[in-house]
């Protein structure tokens, strides 16, 4: 027999079982509920307002935001920097480069932490690393940063570093007296378009 | 230069048994490392690390050495196609030694000389160099691996390697028949 | 299970042994199959030695029903699986470029190692040719900075491109790979051809 007609044989069958049965489409999770409810006991996910500040002030690159509120509310007000990536699309393919890396450090944030909560959960149930959550959410960020409350006198010298950077870090971030409403400042910075990072937990790229 | 028959070569395997043992070795390196094979990855982590000894200082400020950085991690040469291309040249030899094709000769078409055979292979490496990394990969890396995962970008890039070679084999034709 | 490493189930360094492993098994089929010859190579563009065609397409086909079917058995995670990204542009004017070096180089560059391993001088040449053609991409990296990024389209399948499911089109692909067979095989009878 010929080759050609013998390595037919074999494939044409292959190729029409693989035509005919439907495709394994199932993201397996990475992990168990046992596994993920000793992380979120340890509350590891967790960021303070403080540390983000920080990071954007310091413009570090390794930070990028992610707001998973509804597009509507991403437009009315975000973070400096941020990306929207609303949480009934988590799971969308097209944002998978984002939230599976291990390159940048991704911070969740929603308006109070339950939202971002719970899209840290489902994508480290998927074993994604390097996502977090803005502690306290947007609401906590206000309080904290743009309008942080003066330590009365009795309070520690940490309070007041404390305080210090939080009005410095305010008043760099456009704050400052600023209520939530009319921060156009704010917002008004541009939006890096959605780049998708190396991707390093799926293999990198060939030759 | 015809060749010559007094050493015992052996045949090449059938073109289709090859092919299925080569479709084996990139499914089994999807199956370990989550990628097909490769080649100009090494040939690039390896210009990359000259241009980091080199130039230390220009290179750091070039997107190219930039963009690498981004995707890799660690040592430019310890990355897998690196390893996977000196495995390349171990195989290579291996099969050479064993089939006795181990010999220094210059390939080419009885009707040009072998100094137009380097000069045209040096041009055809410098212009491959170069579209490898335009393309994202050669044809082992873009175009084979790209279609066994069925990867748009694979056959578009395939189709374009093919596509040119044969639209121009006319005006190249004294090289190779 | 699958991808080993990307799942962490091996360690960085065994990945690398693996890579190396891979590579023996990736050259020793090359050379088996003829590949470390430029003038067999060249021969499937006058079609006096289509082994090329039905090489890679052969093992294209086979690599992609194997990752299917693991895919189907779940022994393998086609998320994790590294699929090309697309940028048109790039894509099209490299792989031309490529197709020219081809053509005029007679190797590809994962041949030409495998040529240079078996000792010849031409492939030699060919790779100091592509290290060349790689550094002038690197040193002129600015200048198509905008081509190398343009048309970008995420990593889509092509058979996600055209509405069908990786079965149906893989099962299209290999009826169109077996009717390339038939004519490569029609063309080397046609036109006579030598053992390089």
């Amino acid at each position: 027999m010929k080759p050609r007609t013998l390595l037919a044989m074999f494939i044409i069958p292959m190729g029409l079982i693989i035509a005919a049965v439907p495709q394994n489409k199932t993201k397996p999770y990475k992990l168990t509920a046992d596994q993920l409810l000793a992380e979120v006991n340890t509350r590891t996910q967790y960021i303070t307002p403080d540390a983000v500040a920080d990071m954007i002030v310091k413009k570090d690159p390794s930070l990028r935001l992610i707001d998973v509120r509804s597009q509507e509310e991403f437009e009315k007000f975000s973070l400096p920097g941020a990306v929207n990536i609303p949480v009934n699309d988590l799971l969308s393919d097209k944002y998978t480069d984002i939230l599976n890396q291990d390159v940048k450090m991704n911070v969740f944030y929603s308006n109070g932490s339950l939202v971002a909560n719970e899209a840290w959960m489902i994508t480290r149930q998927l074993g994604y690393i390097n996502n977090y959550v803005l502690e306290g959410g947007l609401n906590y960020w206000f309080d904290a940063i743009m309008n942080p409350q003066k330590p009365s006198t009795v309070n520690s010298d940490e309070e007041f570093a404390k305080y210090d950077f939080r009005k410095s870090a305010g008043a760099a971030l456009g704050g400052g007296g600023v209520v939530a409403s009319t921060s156009e400042q704010t917002s008004a910075s541009p939006k890096p378009a959605i780049k998708p990072a190396a991707k390093k937990k799926k293999a990198a790229g060939g030759c | 230069m015809t060749k010559s028959k007094e050493r015992k070569v052996r045949p090449y395997i059938n073109p289709y048994v090859g092919g299925v043992l080569l479709g084996l070795v990139l499914l089994a390196a999807n199956f370990v490392s989550g990628r097909g094979l490769g080649a100009s990855g090494a040939i690039k982590s390896t210009v990359v690390t000259a241009m980091n000894t080199v130039a230390p200082e220009a290179s750091a400020n070039s997107g190219f050495v930039k963009e690498f950085g981004e995707a890799h991690s660690g040592s430019p040469m310890k990355t897998w196609l690196v390893f996977e291309m000196m495995g390349v040249l171990v195989g290579g030899f291996l099969s050479g030694a064993l089939a006795g094709r181990l010999r220094f000769k210059v390939e080419h078409s009885p009707k040009i000389t072998s100094r137009r055979r380097l000069i045209f292979a040096l041009a055809g490496g410098v212009l491959f160099g170069f579209g490898s990394q335009l393309g994202r990969g050669c044809t082992s890396g873009s175009a084979l691996s790209g279609m066994a995962v069925l990867s748009l970008g694979g056959f578009v890039t395939m189709m374009a390697i093919f596509g040119t070679a044969f639209a121009l084999a006319y005006f190249f034709r004294k090289n190779w028949i | 299970m699958g991808p080993l490493s990307v799942n962490e189930l091996i360690s960085e360094n065994t990945n690398l042994f693996l890579a190396f492993i891979i590579g023996i098994g990736f050259g020793f089929v090359l050379e088996q199959s003829g590949f470390s010859s430029s003038r067999k190579l060249a021969g499937v563009f006058y079609g006096y030695d289509t082994v090329v065609l039905k090489v890679f397409f052969t093992a294209a086909i086979t690599a992609m029903l194997g990752l299917l079917f693991f895919s189907l058995f779940g022994w393998i995670d086609l998320n994790l699986v590294y699929v090309n990204p697309t940028y048109l542009t790039s894509a099209i004017l490299g792989g031309i470029i490529m197709g020219v070096g081809f053509i005029m180089g007679g190797y590809c560059p994962g041949t030409s190692f495998c040529g240079a391993s078996i000792g010849k001088l031409d492939a030699l040449v060919f790779i100091g040719g592509l290290f060349l053609g790689v550094f002038i991409f690197g040193l002129g990296y600015n200048l198509w900075e905008g081509t190398y990024m343009a048309n970008f389209l995420g990593s889509p399948k092509v058979s996600e491109s055209l509405g069908m499911s990786d079965g149906i089109f893989a099962f299209i692909l290999i009826i169109i790979a077996l009717a390339m067979f038939w004519v490569a095989e029609w063309a080397e009878k046609k036109f006579p051809r030598e053992e390089y």
